[in-house]
């Protein structure tokens, strides 16, 4: 009896903390994918597979790192089944413009098709960063790579976004 | 010494980085002071951009059995992420209370567009810094409350108040004391890309706690405010 009651708790805890996560797994699915409704199915399996593993979860602190990393998995998973070959980023732009635009401020649409355009090895950890707040070290981790090429690629990231977004960049540093 | 190149390499790879040598190098570089006032306001839009409005379903139900029906048909049409925005946009009219606080609440916001810089520095304050912060509004608060790195004194609707970001466990939160507003009750609040509470506090007004985003979940949020309000003493009317 105690066991289900202490299973019943568990799972709630843990359908909480799916549910308060999940806004900002969905945003960053989505500027993963750039494509909403591939955005929504990575993160239904993630929440899918994060159900069945919750008890490989030690610790709720460490709840975003542990589903960042499923979502990053399930993607890939995604994108070898479907062999993606090109890119047109103004196709992408076109289609996604639903989300990308942002009626009470022209610059947001802005902002967000240039991020559309940014290279995917820049806007990942740009997102990670900005989006689910995760330190240098930890983009490092979820990305496998040194802090200081996790830097590097930010630093570029927002040198580009800068740019595309017609920035005053007169005082931005050299490369 | 760090040069000019450096501070805005290191500034345009992480805003957030609270390295006294960064700090230092701005408080002495006026070129270097512009860049990063005009660096942060691009990085407030470039955070507003990056919320994008994403559907609200209920995803998992409570028991594991149940979770087959998890599988909601793919590729649903944008009408049916319309439809659920819509639907959460009323239950959130039913649930999130509206009245008098609402438009508190909203002014709150706007005041945090008005200071983007303040969510971006880790370091904490001095407590001399604090404490003059604090002193006009006859308060003091103690280091339950966690590290305060952001406390200023804020024209908002005609006074000046003490808006202070305090580092916590869901991350920096911004408190605003806010002693000439009353609520009756505590208010929840999401909008403009911030999720937060203001709650009555007897005899001194109201308190007003947010976070940015909403991966916080609000009774986080709740928590929080009672923690805060918990850490103040009241030194005076």
């Amino acid at each position: 009896m105690n066991d289900q009651v202490g299973g019943n708790q568990k799972r709630a805890r843990f359908q909480a903390l799916c549910q308060s996560l999940r806004p900002d797994l969905l945003r960053f699915a989505f500027w993963l994918s750039r494509d909403r409704a591939l955005a929504e199915d990575v993160v239904q399996e993630t929440m899918l597979r994060a159900w069945k593993a919750q008890d490989t979860l030690a610790d709720e602190a460490a709840a975003k790192p542990w589903f960042l990393t499923i979502i990053r998995r399930e993607y890939a998973r995604t994108f070898e089944r479907k062999r993606f070959v090109t890119v047109d980023v103004d196709e992408l732009v076109a289609r996604e413009e639903p989300m990308l635009a942002a009626a009470e401020e022209q610059d947001l649409a802005e902002m967000r098709a240039a991020l559309f355009k940014l290279p995917d090895e820049y806007r990942e950890p740009l997102v990670l960063q900005v989006l689910m707040g995760l330190s240098t070290a930890e983009i490092a981790r979820e990305l496998d790579l040194s802090g200081a090429a996790v830097l590097t690629r930010l630093f570029r990231a927002r040198k580009q976004l800068r740019v595309l977004c017609g920035e005053d960049t007169g005082l931005d540093p050299e490369e | 010494m760090m040069d000019c190149n450096a501070y805005r390499r290191a500034m345009m790879a992480d805003p957030r980085d609270a390295d006294p040598r960064l700090r230092e190098h701005r408080e002495s570089c006026h070129d270097c002071n512009l860049f990063t006032e005009r660096l942060l306001k691009f990085e407030s839009r470039l955070d507003r951009a990056l919320h994008v409005a994403v559907p609200a379903d209920n995803v998992l139900p409570l028991r594991a059995e149940a979770t087959p029906a998890l599988r909601l048909p793919n590729r649903r049409g944008w009408l049916a992420m319309a439809a659920s925005v819509l639907m959460a946009v009323v239950v959130a009219g039913v649930l999130w209370v509206a009245g008098p606080g609402s438009s508190l609440a909203a002014d709150v916001v706007t005041h945090m567009g008005g200071e983007p810089d303040a969510w971006s520095t880790r370091t904490p304050v001095l407590d001399s810094e604090l404490e003059a912060v604090l002193r006009d509004t006859h308060l003091r608060l103690s280091e339950g409350a966690g590290p305060v790195s952001y406390a200023a004194s804020c024209e908002f609707r005609g006074h000046h108040v003490p808006h202070l970001v305090i580092q916590t466990e869901s991350g920096p939160v911004t408190v605003m004391v806010l002693v000439h507003e009353n609520v009756p009750k505590p208010v929840r609040f999401e909008e403009g890309g911030y999720r937060g509470v203001i709650v009555p506090v007897a005899g001194h007004g109201s308190l007003a706690v947010l976070t940015r985003g909403s991966s916080t979940d609000i009774k986080a949020v709740e928590a929080i405010a009672a923690r805060v309000q918990g850490s103040i003493t009241w030194t005076g009317s």
